[in-house]
Parts: C-alpha cells; sequence; structure tokens
C-alpha cells in the first residue's frame, strides 16, 4: 500500500496560492448542434472549483455533459455562455499542461508501447537528452517491462490503458482530465488501474478531474463526488469525502459510512426509468 | 495439349507457338523494348498519380468547404470513363511516351484521391482530439497521426492502381504508338496472329504479377500493425 502523504510538502504548486483555484467553472452552459438544427443544451449554468492537488470525480445520468465539462476544459469545445478557468486563466490561455484521458485508449495503432509514451514526452518539451530516459522509467514504473515494443494490438486491455496513462505522465500534465478512463475494463482490471492512479496522484498531487458512472469508483478515488443532474446537466450535489488515506478499498466497501454515502449519491442521481 | 486438338490454334494459338515467340522475340530484343515501354509508361503515370493524388486527397479532407463544391465535379469526371479521353491526349501529347504516361495518369488519379480522402474521413477523432488537448503542432500531428494513418489507404490505392495504369498505358496505345505491348498486340490482331496477341498477354499479365508482388511487400511493410 502506498505511504501516507503530507500534501503540502509534496505540492510545489500548493505554496503558488490555495486562493486561486486550479480548475474553475463559472456558470458554464453547453449547447450543441441536434439533428434537425435546433441546438440542444447539455450543460446548464454549472459553477466548480477544484484546488490544487484535489481529486474530484463526476458523475451522473449518460448524456448529462459529464465529458462535455472535460471538453471545454482541454480546450477542445467552446462553452455557449460561462468561463473555464485554468490558474485563473482562460483555457485557451492556460499555461498549464493539461492531459487528457479517454475511456478509449486512443493509442497510436502503428506505434510500440515506448513510442506511444514516447509522443508524451515530445509534447511536454523535454530536453531530447532526457526522453529516453523518461520514458524508460515510466515503463518500469506502470510495469510495462518485456511490453515495449509490443503493438497496441497485441497488448490486454488493461495494459493498452496503462500505456496510455504512461503517455499523460510522460505529458507531466499540471492537470488530469480522465473521461471514464478505467469505463471499458473488467472489473478487477479496473479496480487495479483505480490503484494505480492513486499510487501516481499520492506521488505528484496533481488536481485531478475525474468523470465515471461507477459510484463506488468515485468514492473509493476521491476527495470530492460531484453529482450532475439529467439533461441539462446541473450541479445537483457535492459531496467531500474524508475519508482518510491511504485508503484500502476492501475495507472502504464495509465501512458503513461508505455505503450510507454511495447510497446518498445513487439518489441524489435521478435514473429515468427507461 | 488438349487445345490441338479441341479448337483450332488460329482463335488461341498453341503454348508452344507462344513460347516460341516469346524466345525469338527475346533474341531480337523486341520484347524488352516493348515490354520496357509498356512498364515505363504505367510506372510514371502511377507514380505521378501518387504525387498528384495524395495531396489532392488531403487537400479534400482539410477544406471541406472547397471540397464540397468540388466534389460533383471531380465525381462527374471519375466517372468519365478515361478510355474516351485516349484520343485526345494522343492529339495533345502525341504518339509517343507522354500520352501513354498520361492515360495511366488519368486512370489512376482519382483512385489516390478518393482513397486517401476516404481514409482520413473515417480517421479517429479521438486520437486527433487527445493530440490536440496535448497542443500538438499541425506539423507534428501530420507526421505523427495523419501519415501514418493513410498509408494503408496508399497502399490499397496502389493496388488497385497496379492494374489500371496497365489499362491506362494499353489503350493509350492500341489507339496510336510505336512501340509498347499493347502496339505488340494490336498489330499481331491486325495480322490475325493470335501468337503475337498472347505473347502480348502473357507479358502484360507478367507485369501485373510482378506488380502485385511489390504491392504486396509493400503492404506487409507497413500496414503490419492492422489486427
Amino acid at each position: 500500500m502506498t505511504k501516507p502523504v503530507n500534501p503540502q510538502k509534496l505540492d510545489g504548486h500548493a505554496s503558488s496560492g490555495h486562493d486561486v483555484p486550479k480548475i474553475s467553472l463559472r456558470n458554464l452552459s453547453v449547447t450543441y448542434p441536434s439533428g434537425d438544427g435546433t441546438p440542444v443544451k447539455v450543460v446548464q449554468d454549472v459553477s466548480l472549483d477544484v484546488s490544487p492537488g484535489q481529486f474530484v470525480s463526476i458523475v451522473g445520468p449518460s448524456g448529462c455533459g459529464k465529458s462535455t465539462l472535460l471538453r471545454v476544459l482541454s480546450g477542445l469545445l467552446e462553452p455557449a455562455s460561462g468561463t473555464a478557468l485554468v490558474d485563473g486563466n482562460p483555457v485557451t490561455h492556460a499555461k498549464d499542461r493539461v492531459g487528457f484521458m479517454f475511456q478509449r485508449d486512443t493509442l497510436l495503432p502503428w506505434a510500440s508501447a515506448e513510442e506511444n509514451i514516447l509522443v508524451g514526452a515530445e509534447l511536454a518539451r523535454i530536453p531530447p537528452q532526457y526522453i529516453a530516459e523518461r520514458v524508460k522509467s515510466l515503463i518500469g514504473f506502470l510495469r510495462l517491462a518485456g511490453f515495449e515494443k509490443n503493438l497496441p494490438h497485441q497488448l490486454s486491455g488493461g495494459m493498452r490503458q496503462r500505456v496510455a496513462l504512461g503517455r499523460l505522465l510522460a505529458y507531466e500534465p499540471e492537470i488530469f482530465l480522465m473521461d471514464e478512463p478505467f469505463g471499458a475494463l473488467d472489473s478487477q482490471t479496473k479496480s487495479a488501474m483505480g490503484r494505480e492512479l492513486l499510487r501516481i496522484w499520492t506521488e505528484h498531487r496533481r488536481s485531478v478531474l475525474f468523470v465515471t458512472h461507477d459510484i463506488e469508483e468515485a468514492v473509493t478515488l476521491s476527495d470530492r463526488v460531484v453529482v450532475l443532474s439529467a439533461r441539462p446537466g446541473r450541479v445537483k450535489l457535492d459531496v467531500n469525502v474524508d475519508f482518510e488515506r491511504p485508503r484500502d478499498p476492501k475495507v472502504l466497501r464495509k465501512d458503513i459510512r461508505f455505503i450510507e454515502m454511495v447510497d446518498r449519491i445513487w439518489s441524489a442521481l435521478d435514473l429515468q426509468p427507461i | 495439349m488438349l487445345g490441338q486438338f479441341a479448337v483450332d490454334p488460329i482463335w488461341i494459338s498453341r503454348p508452344s507457338l507462344i513460347a516460341e515467340r516469346l524466345w525469338s522475340l527475346t533474341l531480337e530484343g523486341e520484347l524488352w523494348r516493348n515490354t520496357q515501354r509498356t512498364l515505363v509508361e504505367a510506372s510514371l503515370g502511377l507514380a505521378l498519380a501518387f504525387t498528384v493524388g495524395v495531396p489532392i486527397g488531403i487537400a479534400m479532407a482539410r477544406y471541406k468547404y472547397a471540397n464540397a463544391v468540388a466534389e460533383p465535379f471531380i465525381m462527374s469526371l471519375y466517372s468519365l470513363p478515361r478510355v474516351a479521353l485516349a484520343p485526345l491526349f494522343i492529339i495533345w501529347f502525341g504518339i509517343d511516351l507522354f500520352s501513354k504516361v498520361m492515360m495511366a495518369f488519368s486512370t489512376v488519379l482519382f483512385i489516390f484521391m478518393l482513397n486517401v480522402h476516404e481514409g482520413l474521413k473515417t480517421m479517429d477523432r479521438d486520437l486527433i482530439d487527445l493530440f490536440r488537448t496535448m497542443r500538438a503542432s499541425r506539423a507534428y500531428m501530420t507526421r505523427k497521426v495523419l501519415l501514418p494513418w493513410i498509408v494503408p489507404w496508399i497502399i490499397a490505392s496502389l493496388r488497385i492502381g497496379v492494374g489500371l495504369s496497365l489499362v491506362g498505358a494499353v489503350v493509350g496505345e492500341l489507339l496510336g504508338a510505336s512501340a509498347g505491348l499493347g502496339w505488340y498486340i494490336e498489330k499481331s490482331a491486325g495480322r490475325l496472329d493470335t501468337t503475337g496477341v498472347f505473347v502480348g498477354l502473357v507479358m502484360l499479365t507478367v507485369l501485373a504479377t510482378i506488380g502485385n508482388i511489390l504491392v504486396a511487400r509493400l503492404e506487409a511493410r507497413f500496414s503490419g500493425w492492422r489486427p
């Protein structure tokens, strides 16, 4: 298990101002053009702050705009109204690197595990002489040794996501935006990847915005869980998860406070009968 | 030698006659002269079509509005039987090598354009988005994502292009030439020399087969990542 961590000691950015949130969404609304041309509001008036080093999960019924929020924050999508700030700057002018991870591994299919991780290091503009070393250490860290030369289709789903995680880490982002990154994995691999992510997070203490539809996963991993309503998504519930870290999912699952919290989030998700 | 008994050699010749002719033509140097001519015409046409077609295909994918305007014209040109252009090309480009290169080129060009365009249309959006979130430059994305992505589509175009470039060259030669396998076939047919016609066909088959082997090699080398 991971060692307990003192956030002040590890997070070099904490000193740069606890007052300025790392991520700040202000009255954000996003519309998409629908099939017949009329715009559909996916996200409505969402305000949300994530402090430096905080791990926040977003849950909500499908189509409520969870992923949309991440796409706005990464600069892929323009909001209809409201602002999205990173470190107080508009996302398009953000100094910080924002790392994105999709549910699909989105690896270059013709490139080996190693070459895929290399992409992150190159785009992070790591000086060339350090790149090889950096890639090598990530391969070791993510337990991919022996598979560096394999192409994505020669790897299992969990390993592909570890490669994608390696690429993300090689990019050295200040902010992790994760869009159901383990959603396509079987439950054992999923919980292993969750532990992996916590291990990384404990070490680097970056701000994480984690979209999932697995409530237990959200509660196990996060400092905070934000529940969005059905489309158009609004913040419906914002829960602080104050279980002490490091957390052992096996113990946590049986904790009555954990069960109650999961239950509270479940009931906040107004799931429509299908 | 079933053909000897069943069918008159005047119609389909005879393997032994074809072999004899191949040998005598080889000694005269005529076989190589004609084969080489067709080979040069077809491969120059193919190379030119690749050089022009791939960038146009990329541009068609990149400039969607321009493409929406141009596409009906492109498609009507594509649907035009290029064979019908041969007389015009002979008038424009003469009866030598160049008109046949242009025939081969015009036959294959659209294959590259449309395949590359189609390949880019089916490109993985998430992959592009991911690179955009990492603020990859356009040059980096072209080098790392776009070009590798279209390689299998280019190889597929080459596969079709090998045969089509030969069609273009041979049609040009049938209409007016002084060398080439199409010219040799046409000349032999005019004299009811079936053996000569078959010699031409055999050599065209040889060229096509070699072309296909080369493409298969390329495919093994560059498309191995496809699961």
